[in-house]
């Protein structure tokens, strides 16, 4: 597929416009790539309830049964499950363990373990262990 | 990863290395003792027990060494506990297969064994180096800017 780029002057006028004969799985999942950032969910902190923007997400962890999402500087309950948060927001949020979802867009950088597990470096510094078992799907999502 | 994909990759990779090591073995009989190669055959039995060898050792790499979320073990204790396991294991198939029938036969499986082990050891580390570098490298192209 022929791919042009034409450059705008604000965010707002961030558009994407895919032609195609018919929809691909290569093309849903582009399209889930592109609309990730712009997906939002019901989250609260300390009794107040917020709409939390996919984008600012860090990572996502189950702990006994509840949801915590972290942020840069902050973590929220949510009502949603971890499955169901996984396919709700997809793109370039995966599974990294049976108990987490890590947004690979904010990690700064990995290094593996001898033990084939992946430690990733969050842009906050917190680091977050990637499971070997997953370690090919985070390859997949980042094409390699 | 897929259990039995890990158990096959993990067959073929220890049979590749004892194969290599009895190649080392016989360039040693030949090369450095100067003895004939004809009195260094290998037996079919012998052939499949390397393959068998291969597929045991793998098993407790499965279980000790998989990622195994609920291990609470240090890594480096499973490790040892794993090196112990599997020298134990190929000294018996090897005094079953008769891979040796003296003491010097024993040294020569020992040192094979642990020449193994470190290749396996190495290649291991090699295809995760060479993973957190591919991941790296993408991970530039997606990142946040913050």
């Amino acid at each position: 597929m022929r791919v042009e780029i034409e450059r705008v002057n604000s965010k707002d006028e961030e558009t994407a416009v895919i032609k195609a004969v018919e929809i691909t799985d290569e093309i849903s999942g582009a399209v889930e790539l592109l609309e990730g950032g712009n997906k939002s969910f019901a989250v609260s902190y300390e009794d107040n309830a917020y709409i939390l923007k996919a984008e600012a997400v860090y990572y996502i962890e189950s702990v006994d049964k509840k949801t915590f999402v972290y942020t840069k500087e902050r973590c929220y309950d949510t009502k949603y499950r971890l499955y169901e948060l996984e396919t709700m927001l997809s793109g370039y949020f995966m599974r990294c363990s049976k108990s987490m979802i890590i947004n690979l867009k904010k990690v700064r950088s990995v290094k593996s373990q001898m033990s084939g597990r992946i430690e990733a470096t969050l842009l906050n510094d917190e680091v977050v262990v990637i499971s070997r078992g997953y370690v090919k799907e985070v390859k997949r999502r980042l094409g390699l | 990863m897929n259990r039995f994909k890990f158990w096959l990759e993990q067959t073929m990779m220890i049979s590749f290395a004892i194969f290599s090591g009895i190649l080392i073995e016989g360039l040693v009989y030949k090369f450095v003792e100067g003895s004939p190669l004809s009195s260094f055959a290998l037996s079919w039995y012998q052939i499949l027990s390397v393959i068998l060898t291969g597929a045991i050792c793998s098993l407790p790499t499965i279980l000790l060494l998989s990622d195994n979320e609920g291990f609470k073990t240090k890594f480096i204790v499973r490790v040892i506990i794993h090196c112990i396991g599997l020298y134990a294991a190929v000294s018996l198939i090897g005094w079953a297969f008769q891979w040796y029938t003296k003491i010097d036969g024993f040294i020569m499986v020992t040192i094979i064994f642990f020449m193994v082990y470190v290749f396996v050891w190495v290649v291991s580390l090699w295809f995760h180096k060479r993973d957190e570098d591919q991941i790296n490298k993408a991970l530039e192209d997606i990142r946040d800017k913050e």
